[in-house]
């Protein structure tokens, strides 16, 4: 045990134990007064019994304690065990596992191999030159948007837009083009 | 004023002085709080009150209902630890 823990032990100590429990029950007054005035003042105000209204109501919105429900009374896990059809592969798939199934299964997701499933799917139906657009998969990422992963409209896109590759060799030449041009005009006198 | 008194004297001024006394008191309301005490002693000015009248309650009325079972209700433990700190501050400060 502590030193603090024991009471004191002496003549002189004893004086001091009892100083000690006269502290305490200072402190212990002063609580009990704080909480008469607390709600004294809330009597008075009138806002001491606000939690409680007629019998009717209170029963009504009880807390609810069983298992299986909430504090509400609602079940909460109801659609833990239901299973949702795929849309694109028609599978029926648990409704916890539902997001992460679409993820991989549209080639949508962060790890879903998108490119390399696109890949597979153009060296089985067209010639090479098609793979060669695959760069700008990752740079036109757009995880949220699911019309523009469709194929079709892909392709046609890609000959549409400039590739960001060459959109910003185009910009960082602009740049260093002005800043010669600039910096050269400051030698002129006007 | 006996040697006792002075002595008395000296550590509440102490108490006060170092702020422990202020620290004492908020952690008795907290830790009296977290145990239930406050909502035990409310429930028990809720029937003093209904007993009394809502419109005639007093202070007095409630110190008088109120302080006493308050005192005896402090768990153990919460009282244990304040003691132990009351203490901690006397070896530190007294003599």
């Amino acid at each position: 045990m502590k030193m603090e823990d024991m009471p004191l032990s002496g003549p002189d100590n004893t004086k001091l134990e009892a100083l000690v429990h006269d502290i305490y029950s200072e402190l212990v007054e002063d609580a009990c007064l704080g909480l008469c005035f607390e709600v004294h003042r809330a009597v008075k105000q009138g806002y001491f019994f606000l939690d409680e209204t007629d019998q009717e109501s209170m029963k009504e919105f009880e807390i609810v304690d069983q298992p299986g429900v909430d504090i509400f009374g609602q079940v909460y896990n109801q659609w833990k065990n239901k299973e949702c059809e795929c849309p694109n592969c028609k599978r029926l798939i648990a409704a916890s596992r539902f997001a992460p199934h679409l993820e991989k299964c549209l080639g949508m997701g962060r790890n879903s191999s998108r490119i390399a499933n696109r890949r597979l799917a153009s060296n089985n139906n067209m010639s090479k030159s098609e793979s060669d657009q695959e760069d700008n998969d990752d740079l036109n990422d757009n995880d949220w948007s699911y019309g523009a992963e469709k194929k079709a409209k892909k392709r046609k896109s890609d000959k549409v837009f400039l590739h960001f590759k060459q959109l910003s060799f185009i910009h960082l030449s602009l740049q260093i083009f002005l800043f010669i041009h600039f910096s050269c005009g400051e030698n002129v006198d006007h | 004023m006996s040697r006792e008194s002075r002595m008395r004297a000296t550590i509440n001024q102490r108490l006060t002085e170092k702020g422990e006394r202020e620290r004492l008191k908020e952690l008795l309301r907290v830790k009296l709080t977290e145990c239930g005490w406050k909502d035990q002693m409310k429930a028990h000015c809720k029937e003093v009150i209904k007993d009394k009248g809502l419109e005639h309650i007093t202070v007095e009325d409630l110190v008088v209902e109120i302080t006493p079972k308050g005192r005896a209700l402090v768990p153990d433990s919460v009282k244990k630890e304040l003691l132990q700190r009351i203490r901690a501050f006397l070896a530190q400060h007294a003599t």
